[in-house]
């Protein structure tokens, strides 16, 4: 490969990149997959975290679903909805996938090689965000008696932060029928608390 | 940002940030209407005598071109009007049940030879061998004003086995 080449197809330095890229509009792709990447990776974490116990899981999981939003950056068109329902669409994906190749008893890490190992450090910080997320994995178990549908819907806009626009989008489902359908899963939620009480 | 997210951006940028070097990103502004897929003969694009079309795909303006086809030998060329478009190509690869993924090399200048590039296999790949024609010719230009702009071709090509990672689309990728 030429030095050319290089040139045209390695990245600059990822620290330079982002220093460059705050308070100014992104100049190319990967200054703009970046903006992406900060405003959207601690939420699918914690999406993640509240799926999996295992640090590294959590890790593989987030980093994969992020590989795969840059493989499709360039068809992502946010005029046609956020990157952050384009990205929790991609990581139901991946999670889905996860969970069948779990089922088949293969290896996540195995499954998703290529990714590095993780340091203590990074692992000790993953551990501290999934213990974070208890509350929410708390509430997704007392989900667990709703429809899946409703229980998406639950953890998408009141966990995830996600607004109703933009979890219909990741749903694929008008904005109507979303509201509806979040409307019917706290009322159910509702009622079986004060049951419970 | 924690060291985990901070370690997992350097290595997207450093492993993957080259497929977005060249990407067209769309433009600002209204969305375009949604329209069906236009699928057009092979020999629109010159490809004629490659073998059966399995796929070519025309989108909007911004939406890259790719073919992919099969050989009588069993060979697969993957056609690509631009580098962007290969993300798509191996997409297609995976569909038809070839479980390798194409990466390839660009340098400046017009092709010394016209015509496809045959893909190195990493080891311990053996699926059928796979060929790669950036455009018409091997050669493709950017214009000024984009990303890279200039003449480059293909130098290299690798084979490597499927990581798993598919394309995406706005809503429910994977």
């Amino acid at each position: 490969m030429s030095t050319e080449a290089r040139a045209l197809t390695m990245p600059e330095r990822p620290v330079a990149v982002r220093a460059r890229s705050r308070g100014r509009p992104p100049r190319s792709p990967l200054e703009e997959f970046e903006q992406v990447y900060l405003r959207n990776v601690d939420v699918l974490m914690g999406y993640f975290a509240r799926r999996c116990h295992d640090p590294n899981t959590v890790a593989d999981l987030t980093s994969e679903t992020f590989v795969r939003a840059m493989d499709g950056f360039a068809r992502f068109d946010p005029r046609r909805g956020s990157d952050r329902a384009w990205l929790f669409g991609i990581a139901a994906h991946v999670f889905a996938r996860h969970c069948e190749q779990s089922a088949g008893g293969r290896d996540a890490a195995a499954r998703l090689g290529g990714h590095r190992t993780l340091g203590m450090d990074e692992i000790e910080e993953l551990a501290e965000r999934i213990d974070a997320e208890r509350e929410g994995a708390a509430l997704m178990r007392r989900c667990a008696r709703l429809p899946a549908v409703e229980r998406a819907a639950i953890e998408l806009v009141d966990l995830d932060g996600l607004s109703p626009k933009e979890a219909a989008q990741v749903l694929g489902v008008s904005g109507v029928a979303f509201r509806k359908r979040l409307s019917r899963a706290r009322s159910r939620l509702r009622k079986e608390h004060e049951s419970n009480d | 940002m924690t060291k985990f997210t901070d370690h997992l951006w350097s290595d997207l940028a450093r492993e993957h940030g080259a497929t977005l070097m060249n990407a067209d990103r769309p433009e600002p502004g209204r969305a375009p209407l949604l329209r069906r897929p236009r699928v057009l003969a092979a020999s629109t694009l010159g490809l004629a005598g490659a073998g059966t079309a399995l796929a070519l795909t025309l989108g909007a303006s911004s939406t890259p071109a790719f073919a992919v086809t099969t050989s009588g030998d069993g060979s697969v060329l993957v056609t690509i009007s631009q580098t962007t478009a290969l993300p798509q190509a191996n997409a297609k690869l995976t569909a038809m049940g070839i479980h390798e993924q194409v990466t390839i090399d660009m340098a400046s200048g017009v092709a010394a030879v016209s015509g496809p590039v045959t893909c190195t296999p990493a080891p311990g790949v053996s699926g059928p061998p796979v060929k790669v024609l950036v455009g018409t010719n091997g050669t493709q230009v950017i214009n000024s004003g984009n990303t890279g702009a200039g003449t480059w071709h293909l130098a290299a090509c690798h084979l490597t086995g499927d990581s798993g990672s598919g394309n995406t689309g706005n809503t429910g990728a994977g």
